[in-house]
């Protein structure tokens, strides 16, 4: 996944540099090639160390996974009961670490589609139109920071870029002391909160753009659920 | 109580806790001796050789191997199950105590010992319910246990369970939300709280009701304990409710001890032919059960509805007038949750508001206690929203203070609002 071998081979995350690495059945994978993501994922670039010397290449990618919440695929599932024995969705659910799971900024539960759904679907927004939105937000967002995109943006960049009114900043302190965000968590919710603005066309960040932001850090990977 | 009396009570626990000593050893062993003090100072007495065997023939029982040594070692330390409850900040119960609730001391085989967490005066609530199922829940069958508990809970019941995965853990959750009383019967010692999961539910149960098990502190789980204790679940209850059973459910096992002790059994009814009720539907079929059709109805047929002193419709105005002080698009989300727990889903069906808003109106509602989530995409009404005197600011915590339109612009921390404004939100 990181590269590696007798040749210091680029891997995978190299590979996808500007890139879209889609890791499906994400806990499916081994401990440590998921663990070794942190460093690209934080960085965007990675180390290969080897006896004879080290190697950094680059890796900034945009990391999508997807994954069932346990093995059997139910659980959560409202109408059918979930197989796994107890605890076991909790374990396949922890098989990706927190750090990991802290550093997927858009997190969103897929329930089963009802049959009638897939049959008749209702008219979605087309994608042409959701380009067309990007494309402006990524515009506005390219000019304000001096060419980085918001998900580059750190320290006084960040705080720069994402003026926030009192409400805004009270909310975003609500919600870091009650989810218990990290210090990571925090920025990378500014960083989200300032891309919906951006999308939704406003220049500053409001309450509701933290709210939408902090929705999307979907917590039931964290927490274990209870029943 | 007496040093003599201290003293025997010390000995029984220690007889019962010993490993090996089951009801029926020990019952012999107090018919064979007078009392536990002194089958504890005979089995010291005696001599270490063939000891195993001595004891089989006095008994009258096959010779168990450990037996005499088990004894020896309880003889020896009398005081160790006391230490190890204590250490664990919990509390003993014995037949030799006035506090022992006769409700299990009525039972064919009462426990020995009642080892627990928490307020051993909720074991003797009168207004009592059992809420047992699977521990393989659908998500509507937990979605059911704990608008079950949360009504229960506004019913002045208190709800007792096993904090086994599945049903039970959502009636004991559903139960705490909305600011009730509990109680798990478990079926290990309380030094193994089973879970890991549950461990947060545990303590949260102990601080607003109880932990009781029958099992010594180090006895783990096995096959006959979960049996066993489904015994005190229906004793302790002066009904029952089976949320979601298979066939061959330990809930059943609860549901025949019920109708055994002649105390009223609810089973929720389900879809013909779906094996996940199939037990439930067995019951319906086959004993004196009563369908569960309606939370009214439940509180009828379990005769708790007439002195409730809180039940719903006034904690429902009390809610409906909370809800004033919301923000439009969050008394939407919360007015949906009202009619109990939903999917997201099914959230943004009712409220006719974009995903995205709804999701962070939930996201609000939970970090202020309107909500609380059951599970992934499903939600449940907050404390907020269940508790009778949500209605009044006064009685919210000012951390947790909904908040009020007028307030939307105030400088403190926690006054800020998510009103929506026109033209606010995407459209998708």
């Amino acid at each position: 996944m990181v590269g590696g071998g007798p040749q210091l081979r680029p891997g995978l995350v190299t590979l996808a540099h500007l890139g879209v690495l889609f890791l499906d059945e994400l806990a499916e994978f081994d401990r440590d090639v998921l663990d070794a993501l942190r460093q690209p994922l934080e960085d965007g670039s990675v180390e290969i160390v080897r006896a004879h010397g080290s190697v950094h290449y680059p890796a900034r990618l945009q990391l999508v996974a997807a994954m069932n919440p346990c093995r059997c695929g139910w659980h959560g599932d409202v109408q059918r009961a979930c197989r796994c024995r107890s605890g076991e969705a909790e374990r396949y659910m922890r098989r990706v670490s927190g750090p990991l799971v802290d550093r997927i900024d858009l997190r969103v539960v897929m329930p089963r589609l009802e049959p009638g759904a897939l049959v008749a679907p209702v008219a979605p927004e087309p994608s042409a139109v959701v380009a067309g939105r990007v494309a402006a937000a990524w515009r506005v967002e390219m000019e304000r920071n001096g060419g980085r995109p918001n998900a580059l943006l750190r320290g006084r960049q960040l705080q720069r870029a994402c003026a926030m009114d009192r409400a805004a900043r009270d909310a975003l302190v609500e919600i870091a002391r009650r989810l218990d965000l990290t210090a990571r968590s925090v920025h990378r919710t500014m960083r989200v909160a300032r891309t919906i603005a951006d999308l939704r066309g406003r220049a500053a960040v409001s309450p509701e753009d933290i709210l939408a932001a902090a929705s999307l850090r979907d917590r039931s990977m964290e927490v274990p659920l209870a029943a | 109580m007496t040093h003599r009396t201290s003293e025997e009570r010390t000995a029984w626990v220690a007889l019962a806790a010993a490993p090996g000593v089951g009801p029926v050893t020990f019952q012999r062993f107090l018919v064979l001796h007078g009392s536990a003090r002194a089958a504890l100072d005979a089995v010291g007495a005696m001599s270490h050789r063939s000891a195993d065997r001595t004891l089989a023939s006095e008994l009258g029982m096959r010779p168990r191997p450990g037996l005499a040594a088990s004894l020896r070692r309880a003889a020896a330390d009398p005081e160790s199950p006391l230490r190890r409850v204590a250490d664990l900040g919990g509390w003993v119960l014995t037949p030799l105590d006035a506090a022992f609730p006769p409700k299990l001391q009525a039972l064919e085989e009462p426990p020995l010992v009642i080892y627990g967490l928490g307020s051993p005066l909720s074991l003797q609530a009168s207004r009592s319910v059992a809420v047992v199922g699977t521990r393989r829940a659908t998500g509507s069958g937990r979605m059911l246990a704990s608008r079950i508990g949360a009504r229960l809970a506004q019913a002045g019941a208190i709800v007792v369970s096993g904090l086994a995965v599945g049903i039970d853990a959502a009636a004991h959750a559903g139960t705490l939300d909305a600011g009730g009383q509990t109680i798990a019967v478990v079926g290990s010692g309380l030094d193994d709280p089973g879970p890991r999961a549950h461990r947060r539910l545990m303590s949260a149960i102990a601080a607003h009701g109880a932990v009781i098990t029958e099992l010594a502190p180090g006895v783990a789980p096995s096959r006959g304990t979960f049996p066993r204790r489904n015994r005190i679940i229906s004793a302790l209850a002066a009904g029952t409710i089976v949320v979601e059973a298979p066939a061959r459910s330990g809930a059943l096992i609860t549901a025949r001890h019920a109708l055994e002790q002649g105390r009223p059994l609810l089973v929720a009814p389900g879809r013909p032919l779906d094996p996940a009720v199939a037990g439930c539907l067995a019951l319906l079929r086959e004993t004196p059960a009563r369908p569960l059709v309606g939370l009214d109805e439940m509180l009828v047929d379990l005769a708790l509805e007439d002195p409730a002193p809180s039940s719903g419709p006034s904690a429902r105005l009390s809610a409906m007038a909370a809800l004033g002080m919301l923000a439009p698009s969050q008394r939407a989300v919360a007015e949906a949750l009202l009619d109990g727990p939903q999917t997201v889903d099914a959230i943004v069906r009712r409220s006719g508001q974009a995903t995205g808003v709804v999701a962070a109106a939930l996201t609000l509602l939970q970090l202020r206690g309107w909500a609380s989530a059951l599970g992934p995409m499903q939600l449940a009404a907050g404390p907020l929203l269940t508790q009778p005197e949500a209605g009044s600011t006064g009685s919210a915590p000012s951390e947790t203070r909904p908040p009020g339109s007028s307030r939307s612009r105030s400088r403190s921390s926690g006054s800020w609002s998510m009103g929506r404004r026109p033209g606010t939100g995407p459209s998708g």
